[in-house]
């Protein structure tokens, strides 16, 4: 019986962990401030 | 004792074992997303390109150096408005590709909407979806390749066109030392819409044909090497040439007058941070769909050996030896059991 037991316990938080990660998702964050450019930086993020 | 460590080696065991494809079956297609948050430039250069002046006769002229600014900003607001209609992950992309001149001024600039998929990269029709202020409906991808991009053609948007038509998929290439797809388009000579700026004084770019009747023609071939398992470029270049036809060309020989014609590569520095950019987005992308199932999968059965190791030693009966050792009468197996 109990290592049905302990199977069941690793499996049910298995599916907990990932609901919760899915659930939880990645932030989405805002729009950058940053504006379109219409002048070249003179190296990348600059 | 034994017996309990065993039991929760089999949980973790089965924990490991349970979680690996759950996380690449089930959490990977919802968590593996373009970030509706994206921001992000490129500078492209086209050197010793001809230019039609646009202030001195019309006439086409070489020059040392075209430079594009690429701009990419995604619209969180506007993404979430038309994940709320779609029902599905939405990203909205705002671009801006403004051409600079050898003096610095603004050849043209064409800002574009782009709105898809953000798992698929499918694209997603909604209002808004423009190239240079004109509604489209977009067919194919643009500027990305889905994640885990396959060795074959795509449908791929042309935005001077306004159309979709295969790029194809010609082999794998080393760049930069990623392992990645070569992918080509070539669009053959095409009618395409004047950029709606500039730099004409007096003259409205909208109107131009039909106050004049001049033309624009367009052909181009694409390059692009993208990473598979991201679908991102880390390396762009195109052929571009571009024609006056009719109209106030119509006087030059031939009846056509080039406006731009060069290779578009992206800047060195541009190209070294897209690859960085690439290959970190890459670990990540492996990790949640490769790297971290594996892995898991790796330690269920380790974890489960162990458990059945422990186990098979704990019913294991005490022999002669070990009494003699403890001196107490309890062997090893007998520690076991009473645990």
């Amino acid at each position: 019986m109990r290592p049905f037991v302990a199977a069941a316990s690793g499996l049910v938080l298995a599916v907990l962990l990932v609901l919760a990660i899915t659930a939880f998702g990645a932030p989405e964050g805002t729009t950058s401030p940053k504006p379109l450019l219409t002048t070249a930086p003179p190296a990348p993020g600059k | 004792m034994r017996r309990r460590a065993s039991l929760v080696l089999l949980a973790l065991a089965v924990f490991c074992a349970a979680l690996a494809p759950l996380l690449r079956w089930y959490a990977y297609p919802r968590l593996a997303k373009i970030p509706p948050n994206q921001y992000q430039e490129v500078v492209l250069e086209a050197k010793d390109a001809t230019l039609i002046d646009y202030l001195d006769g019309m006439k086409p002229k070489k020059v040392d150096k075209v430079t594009i600014v690429q701009t990419l900003k995604g619209d969180v607001e506007a993404s979430k408005e038309i994940e709320a209609s779609a029902g599905r992950d939405v990203v909205v992309w705002d671009t801006l590709s403004h051409v600079i001149g050898p003096d610095g001024k603004m050849v043209s600039q064409i800002p574009e909407r782009y709105i898809f998929d953000a798992h698929t990269q499918d694209p997603v029709h909604a209002t808004g979806e423009m190239v240079d202020g004109d509604a489209v409906k977009r067919e194919g991808i643009e500027f990305k390749w889905p994640f885990f991009t396959e060795p074959r053609d795509y449908l791929y948007f042309d935005a001077q066109t306004r159309t979709s038509s295969p790029i194809h998929y010609v082999g794998p290439r080393t760049f930069k030392g990623m392992d990645v797809y070569y992918f080509e388009q070539t669009v053959p000579w095409t009618k395409v819409p004047m950029p709606k700026k500039m730099p004409i004084e007096g003259i409205d770019p909208t109107t131009l044909e039909q106050t004049t009747g001049t033309t624009l023609w367009y052909t181009t071939k694409a390059m692009f090497w993208v990473d598979p398992v991201t679908g991102a470029p880390v390396n762009a270049e195109q052929q571009i040439q571009q024609e006056m036809r009719g109209g106030f060309a119509a006087a030059a020989p031939d009846g056509k007058i080039t406006a731009f014609a060069g290779h578009v590569k992206m800047r060195e520095d541009y190209s070294d941070h897209t690859v960085e950019l690439v290959r970190s987005n890459r670990t990540k992308v492996l990790a949640l769909h490769t790297y971290a199932p594996a892995g898991l999968a790796a330690g269920g059965l380790v974890f489960l050996g162990l458990a059945l190791w422990l186990e098979a030693r704990s019913r294991r009966p005490p022999d002669a030896g070990d009494r003699g050792d403890r001196g107490d009468g309890r062997g090893r197996g007998d520690g076991a059991l009473s645990a």
